[in-house]
This record gives C-alpha cells, structure tokens and sequence, in this order.
C-alpha cells in the first residue's frame, strides 16, 4: 500500500490508516483500498464508526468560537488600526464616501443591512457558471460518496450531505468549494444526461421548506430549501422541472 | 515610516484578522476559558503585527495559529504549570496498540457506542476533552473543531506528521474511553 507525496506518510498499522481515511488523508486510490480493508475487518469497521460518531459529536456541540466586537476592537487598538492620525488610504476614502451616500438614504442604507437572497443565488449562479468555464467543474473528482465526505472534512469545517443519485438518473461527479457571501461552502457537483448541476449548502436557514424555483438568471434555474441550519442552493441549466425533480429526491434521501 | 506602519497595518487585516475566530478557538482550549483565550488572541495579534514582516507569504492560518501556540503555552506556564503535562511521544505504534487492542473486537457498525457518542451531552464531553494531555488536545481540536489538515497541523505544533497522527489516535480512543467510564 503505497501513499503519495501530498498525503501522509506510510503508515503500516491500520489503526492509524482508519483516522487518515477518515480525516480524508489518504489519496483516492490508497483511500478506496483501506475502505477495502476496513470493510473485510469488523473490529476495524466498528473503529471507523466510534472515531466519525465521535468526530461528529465534537464538531456539531463545539462550533468555532466567534470573535466579539470587544476583541475585535481591543486588537484594532493593540496595533494601531483604527489609529484617527493614520493618512487614509483612497481605499478608506471610498468606503467613507459610499458610507455617506448610504447614510444619506434611509432606503440604501436598508439595502446594505438586511439579509441579501438575491446575492446568494447570483453568486451561486457566478460559481456555478466559473465551475463550468473551467476545465473540469470539480475540484475533486469522484462518484463514491464516501471519498467525496472526506474530501470536505479536510477543507472546511463543516461537510454536507452527500447522497447517491446515480439510480434515480443523477449520478455524483464530485465536489468543488465555492465562496458564497464571504463564506466557503460545499458544492457537490452531479450530472444530468449532458447538464450539470451545482448543489451548495449555504449557512443560514433562509429558504423554503421544500424544493421551489426561485430565480432563472441567464438561462440557469437556481432552487432551493432549507436543510437543518443551512439552505441548499441547486443551480443548473437543466429545466426547472427536472431541477425540482433532483432537489425532492435528495431531500428525501437521508 | 508612516508609510512602513500603513503597509503593516493592511498585511495584518488580509493575513491575521480572517484568522481570529481560528485563533481563539485554539487559545480558548489551551487554556481552558473564554476570559484567557481572548487575552492570548490579544497578544499573540500583537506578536503577528510586530514580525508581518517575516511571514512567508503561505499557510496564513498555520503561521497565526502556531504564534497563538506559542503565545498560549507562555501563558500557562506562567500562569498554570500544573496544567502543563508532557506526554511521551516515543512508543506511540506500541501503546495505540495496547489502547485499542480487543476493544472493538465485538461491535459492528452502528453499535451502541457510536449511539452513546451520537447523544453524549456537551459538558460531558466538554469535560473529557479537557481532560487530555495538551498535546492530544491541541491535535483533536486543531483537526476535528477547525479541520486542519494532518500537515498543518504538524506545522503548528512543530511535530512530525506521524507524531499528530498517533497523538490524535489516542486523543480519540481516550475520549471515547472517557464518554464511556461517564456513562457507567
């Protein structure tokens, strides 16, 4: 068994392999064996189970902290950021003057606060549309969606759900991160005869409870439904009823 | 120099302040509270800001986090040398073995460990969690709270990546050991 350079380094006792598959160390083809071997163990596969039980136990009750606006400010004066003698910068000059046109109306001033659907689903829309100007639309490629999960849990602290649609005419590609609203999300990419569809799980339970079309921009359909505390996002060319189609089965599927 | 001071300023809002939410999390379980972690996140941005200058360009997040490391282990010697255990890293392969030997050997998958870490309430394993040596601790929160990868982490904590490896391993078997001992 051999692992590559960007991996960790071999390690012959598989009570270590069973953490690096599980915190998706491993390269694919190293990955797909030590499932093999854990399969085949059943005092491995109970390990496997204990250590993601665990792992998601850990994350679900400790999210990261959050930085309060005191510490923020305390470290802003530790070292001279919001110094009133530092020359503004034409940066700094441009944000003031477009704060004061947003504080000289109340209606442009609620634009920039209150929560922004539209941009979420146009950015979903501009990641989705790069995803397929590039030369492939994942980042990582495969169709087993115990790969796909890994994948994700080295990258960003949270990892979606990843279902298999391949019977129902939907098969998983893989995946790719995209930045929506500041934030990195997981996008899972499936396929659809020659469509593509971009499925990401954006923080915050914005959206509707179930599976409904809420925009078409430039020819591409963006549904979306609330997930536990994130909102999914499912954007695609293909036609918005075969869209809602996808989005109901992998909302049923648990 | 104004013009130094400006240049500084802006190389530590892209490269330290994304990372301050990374960088309290890790403070917040070396030391063990929320009070404590916000004045090492304090300093350790102060340390940041005085040395922008030598950070390489790469890795933002390991070069912030290993300067909190530091900055947090400074704290608690100072303040806690109790809390500060060395833990012997030498026959990691022999003592994982002996940790996990047998204790599987009857489950199959979903079992009802895995139920009992599915439902473990969160000041038990809260507890538990502050209950591993440093060293295991800093592994499992860097790699399962802020999901670092295997070499990162090994960056931050100066450590081989077979080192975070076993160490993370046995943060994980202690763990479970210790939800399950709370249950009986």
């Amino acid at each position: 068994m051999t692992t590559s350079a960007n991996t960790a380094p071999p390690a012959q006792d598989p009570a270590l392999l069973v953490h690096a598959y599980l915190d998706g160390e491993l390269d694919t083809p190293t990955a797909l064996a030590v499932k093999q071997t854990i399969d085949a163990n059943p005092a491995l596969a109970a390990q496997l189970a204990s250590f993601t039980a665990l792992q998601n136990a850990v994350r679900a009750r400790f999210p990261r902290e959050r930085v309060p606006a005191h510490l923020r400010t305390r470290i802003n004066s530790a070292v001279g950021l919001n110094r009133r003698w530092a020359r503004p910068t034409w940066g700094a000059l441009a944000a003031s003057v477009l704060l004061a046109v947003g504080l000289s109306s109340g209606s442009t001033w609620l634009a920039f606060r209150a929560p922004q659907p539209d941009l979420v689903v146009e950015e979903a829309v501009d990641s989705h549309m790069r995803a397929l100007l590039a030369s492939k639309p994942t980042d990582f490629s495969s169709s087993e969606r115990h790969t796909v999960k890994p994948w994700f849990n080295t990258r960003i602290a949270q990892s979606p759900r990843v279902i298999d649609l391949t019977t129902n005419g939907f098969p998983l590609l893989g995946a790719r991160i995209d930045v929506i609203g500041a934030n990195p999300v997981p996008t899972l990419v499936y396929g659809r005869r020659l469509h593509v569809i971009s499925l990401s799980a954006v923080p915050g339970a914005t959206g509707p409870k179930d599976p409904t079309l809420r925009r078409s921009i430039n020819g591409f359909n963006a549904v979306s439904w609330r997930d536990g505390e994130t909102t999914n996002w499912a954007i695609s060319d293909l036609n918005a009823r075969e869209l809602e189609t996808f989005a109901r089965l992998f909302q049923a599927s648990n | 120099m104004d013009v130094q001071n400006e240049d500084d300023r802006r190389s530590f809002e892209r490269v330290v302040v994304p990372h301050l939410a990374d960088a309290l999390t890790l403070a917040r379980w070396l030391t063990g509270n929320r009070a404590d972690a916000e004045d090492v996140v304090q300093e350790s941005s102060l340390r940041a800001f005085r040395s922008i200058g030598q950070f390489s360009g790469t890795h933002a997040r390991s070069w912030v986090l290993t300067i909190v490391r530091n900055t947090a282990y400074s704290w608690m010697r100072k303040n806690r040398s109790a809390t500060l255990v060395p833990v012997e890293d030498l026959d990691d392969e022999q003592r994982i073995q002996a940790e996990s030997a047998g204790e599987y050997a009857s489950l199959s998958p979903k079992n009802p460990e895995t139920e009992l870490l599915e439902r473990v309430d969160e000041s038990r394993l809260e507890g538990a969690i502050a209950g591993l040596p440093t060293e295991f601790r800093e592994a499992l929160v860097l790699r399962d709270m802020q999901g670092l990868g295997y070499r990162e982490i090994a960056e931050v904590v100066g450590a081989p990546v077979g080192t975070v490896m076993s160490r993370l391993a046995r943060a994980r078997q202690r763990l479970i050991k210790a939800v399950k001992a709370d249950q009986t």
